[in-house]
């Protein structure tokens, strides 16, 4: 440029400044980005950022069979994909005025809850790496191998188990297997001292998550928050109970709650979940080889399989929340509109664009992973 | 505690122009209104019946009836359940007021449907793109878009033939038998 043409920018005098956190970033929960604004270190504005996880499930269920989705939806949540299974199976279900037999429905319990206590196990690692304590994270991802190991001998799959169909399960479960469940059981419930005693009481993550993040129930409410991130704001509100869907409403378990709704609340709740969810399959172990019968009910040809119109909206709790589907029939061999709402919808979009502004830059990851965000479920 | 949308309640929908009421179970209720009254039907289902919680908000593109569907779910945490209410807005031009005033979750949905149907919402906060950020063709939730005829028109397809391969190839390594080769049975 030549001299005679430059020209100073001017810029109103201010102290801000932005920044991309994210997508690419040791602190964000898969590919997400936040456009942060900051004062110093403390964000004064916060703007999510998504789609770099896009993968249209939506349009692509519109063009595949009813059977042909179940392989596709796992995919909508990596670190928990059970529910997305179940939820899915259950619309059809619904659609269909299909009843499932009462194994399988225990069955699904018991999928679901095991794959609860591994989300929540990688949930507590990756909270406690953005805190810098990388040892909890180890420790997390290492037991939460011993549940995919189940998962493995079950269904084939460690990550994605394609398990739950419309009708029922595909297949029953190996000799013996409730013999290991219990003993991983065993073995990740004498884990949680350890746990309590590196992370959960540890000082640097107490001092850094309290206060952190902050909402009140008003706030929960008004922002649609839930699952365990409601709970930690003091309201007792859980779709297995509230909303009873297979057979929660014949097991016993607590819905553990705290009041301050901070980050160290929401992971004190996710604490005591994963003891509510052992205390779970120990009983679905219990009551399994008393109930006898088929694993599925028939079903039509899946290949000509014309489900008869109508729609629907399922719920269940996942790890992260309320997650529903909206199903529509129009009569067709394929879905005409599948909605899928993750919690992470709100979580990780307004939720956390709220609750990042007048924190400090170190503790932006920390409240992404306390709410547990799971940006596939945004993106879809 | 009541499961149900209370008595009173009932007669004061009733009261609503082009509204019909359809109990499913104990737990779910289904409301169909005219688009116009669903804002007073909202605000009444959350001010005095306690269905604080919006859950979702779902666009359906009836093409064949140049309609879409717009139905919100939502779900009372004092009388446990869940209604939903469904309108039908002209599909042209696509235009309906956001309830962003009464349900902050609206944001998040309407902006996700004005993205892929190409719905605007009037009055809601934001209607920038979310996810889509450099897409720049027709709304690809709608119906009458065909992923796979637009990747064939925008895009070119392409042999796959570097260099690193034709070396291999000559070699006697690499895909040696086309598909149709492999196929074919042996004699």
């Amino acid at each position: 440029m030549r001299p005679e043409n430059y020209q100073a920018i001017s810029h109103p005098p201010s102290n801000e400044y932005e920044l991309n956190f994210g997508p690419n970033h040791p602190g964000i929960e898969g590919n997400y980005a936040l456009k942060v604004k900051l004062h110093g270190d403390v964000v004064v504005a916060a703007r999510a950022d998504g789609g770099y996880l896009h993968r249209g499930f939506e349009k692509l269920m519109e063009g595949r069979l009813w059977i042909q989705n179940i392989a596709l939806v796992p995919r909508i949540c990596v670190p928990d994909p059970v529910p997305m299974e179940v939820c899915y199976s259950m619309a059809v279900e619904a659609l269909n005025d299909m009843e499932v037999p009462e194994r399988a429905q225990w069955l699904r319990v018991l999928q679901l809850e095991l794959s609860r206590i591994a989300a929540h196990l990688f949930t507590f690692g990756g909270h406690a790496a953005t805190t810098g304590m990388y040892t909890t994270m180890y420790w997390g991802v290492a037991d939460r191998d011993q549940i995919l190991d189940l998962f493995e001998e079950w269904t084939g799959g460690r990550v994605y188990h394609i398990y739950n169909i419309p009708g029922g399960v595909r297949r029953d479960i190996p000799a013996g297997f409730l013999d290991r469940v219990s003993h991983t059981m065993d073995y990740i419930e004498s884990r949680l001292p350890d746990y309590d005693n590196l992370f959960f009481t540890n000082q640097v993550f107490v001092d850094r998550a309290r206060d952190t993040g902050p909402m009140n129930q008003q706030q929960a409410l008004e922002w649609g928050v839930t699952g365990p991130n409601l709970r930690a704001t003091g309201l007792a509100f859980d779709v297995r109970r509230d909303d009873p869907y297979l057979v929660y409403d014949q097991i016993d378990f607590d819905i553990p709650t705290e009041a301050p709704g901070d980050a160290w609340a929401r992971t004190l709740v996710r604490r005591q979940e994963l003891k509510q969810s052992i205390h779970i399959v120990r009983q679905v172990v219990e009551k399994l080889p008393s109930v006898s019968g088929p694993v599925r009910t028939r079903i039509p040809n899946p290949l000509a399989w014309n489900v008869p119109p109508g729609e629907t909206y399922t719920r269940v709790e996942s790890s992260k929340g309320e997650l529903g589907y909206y199903v529509v029939s129009d009569g067709g061999d394929k879905p005409h509109r599948v909605h899928v709402r993750g919690p992470s919808s709100m979580h990780a979009v307004q939720v956390l664009e709220q609750l990042a502004v007048g924190a400090r830059l170190e503790d932006v990851a920390q409240i992404m992973f306390s709410l547990d965000a799971c940006p596939p479920e945004v993106d879809r | 505690m009541s499961k149900k949308v209370t008595p009173w309640l009932d007669n004061l929908l009733q009261e609503i122009e082009g509204i019909e009421i359809r109990r499913k179970d104990s737990r779910r209720v289904r409301i169909d209104i005219a688009a116009d009254s669903l804002p007073t039907l909202l605000e009444l289902l959350r001010g005095r019946a306690g269905y604080v919680h919006l859950s979702a908000i779902t666009c359906v593109d009836w093409i064949d009836e140049s309609q879409f569907e717009l139905v919100y779910q939502l779900w009372s945490y004092e009388s446990q359940s869940l209604v939903s209410a469904h309108i039908r807005i002209a599909r042209d031009p696509g235009v309906y007021v956001s309830v962003f005033d009464l349900y902050q979750p609206a944001a998040f949905f309407e902006r996700d449907i004005h993205e892929m149907f190409g719905v605007y919402f009037e009055g809601s906060p934001d209607m920038s793109k979310f996810i889509l950020t450099e897409w720049n063709g027709p709304p690809p939730m709608r119906k009458e878009f065909d992923a796979e005829a637009w990747v064939n028109e925008t895009f070119e397809r392409k042999e796959y033939q570097p260099d690193w391969l034709k070396e291999i190839t000559e070699q006697g390594g690499g895909i040696v038998k086309s598909p149709e080769e492999a196929r074919q049975k042996k004699p």
